[in-house]
């Protein structure tokens, strides 16, 4: 009678030895990509932003961010300003140099939503002055 | 006498635990990453003129051609020349709607105050945009 042999049941094994090279890879992704946000004195948080529906996405190679605060305060490159006169034209000269730099440049507000429109007007018209016209208002998303 | 060597060991860096420091990284960098996207509403200004003789031209719209929505700086909207009232969301989908129907090309003026909310603006843009208007014009009184 012949001899029936038992198949040797041989031990699951998981192939870990690449696991580190797949962990690294996703680690140089996250630390590639990562900015630290550094908190600014004048800061307007998201929450502050105003709501609106029909908002788009900006590219963020071209753009950048002026803040203004409900005290009226505008911070452009972390230098705050303000605009009470005709004579306060640091918007205005800021801009100039940054359309030299960049002629695709992209103006974001992030404004406080209860700050008076005047201001607004007033850094729109140095704006205007800068011949940097293409201009984004930063808003949260309607959830509803 | 024999005298016995000491068999030298295979010098071996340990790699067994690399995954797990690598995915503590990660998870670091996971919680910590905040991707950043810039989100709004998107504008083109029109050009500065230079005030001189004979190259400003001036030009007359009437209600037709043109809707003024004046937001008033309590935040009431005017609609051309009929009194400030608050004017909700809904109410002035309808009224874009009705003013494009009348002309496909019509205007939109927001005339804000320089003391009404900047969030006021916003919303009568916002609403403008939704109704994918692209004449939008945005002056201060």
């Amino acid at each position: 009678m012949a001899i029936i042999k038992t198949k040797k049941n041989r031990e699951a094994v998981i192939p870990t030895s690449s696991m580190s090279d797949i962990a690294f890879l996703l680690l140089l992704f996250f630390m590639v990509s990562t900015v630290f946000v550094q908190e600014k004195k004048f800061w307007v948080e998201r929450e502050r932003w105003p709501i609106a529906e029909s908002i788009e996405r900006i590219p963020r190679n071209h753009t950048t961010t002026i803040y203004v605060m409900r005290d009226e305060t505008i911070l452009i490159d972390d230098v705050p300003t303000r605009i009470e006169s005709a004579e306060d034209v640091f918007v205005s000269t800021t801009l100039v140099r940054k359309k030299t730099d960049d002629p695709d440049l992209v103006v974001c507000f992030r404004t406080d939503r209860e700050t008076k429109y005047g201001v607004m007007s007033d850094v729109m018209r140095q704006l205007q002055d800068a011949n940097t016209l293409v201009v984004a208002f930063e808003t949260q998303q309607r959830k509803d | 006498m024999k005298i016995g060597r000491k068999r030298k060991g295979k010098a071996e860096i340990p790699t067994s635990s690399m995954s797990d420091i690598a995915f503590l990284l990660i998870i670091f960098f996971m919680a910590t990453t905040k991707f950043d996207v810039k989100e709004g509403i998107k504008l083109v200004l029109p050009q500065a003129t230079e005030k001189q003789e004979g190259e400003v031209q001036s030009l007359t719209l009437t209600e037709k051609e043109m809707t003024r929505l004046q937001i008033t700086g309590d935040g009431q909207i005017m609609v051309n020349k009929e009194a400030p009232r608050v004017i909700e969301s809904g109410e002035l989908d309808t009224l874009i709607q009705k003013k494009v129907k009348e002309n496909q090309d019509m205007i939109f003026k927001v005339i804000t105050d320089r003391e009404a909310k900047y969030s006021e603006m916003v919303r009568v843009v916002d609403r403008l945009k939704a109704a994918k208007i692209e004449k939008i014009s945005l002056s201060t009184n």
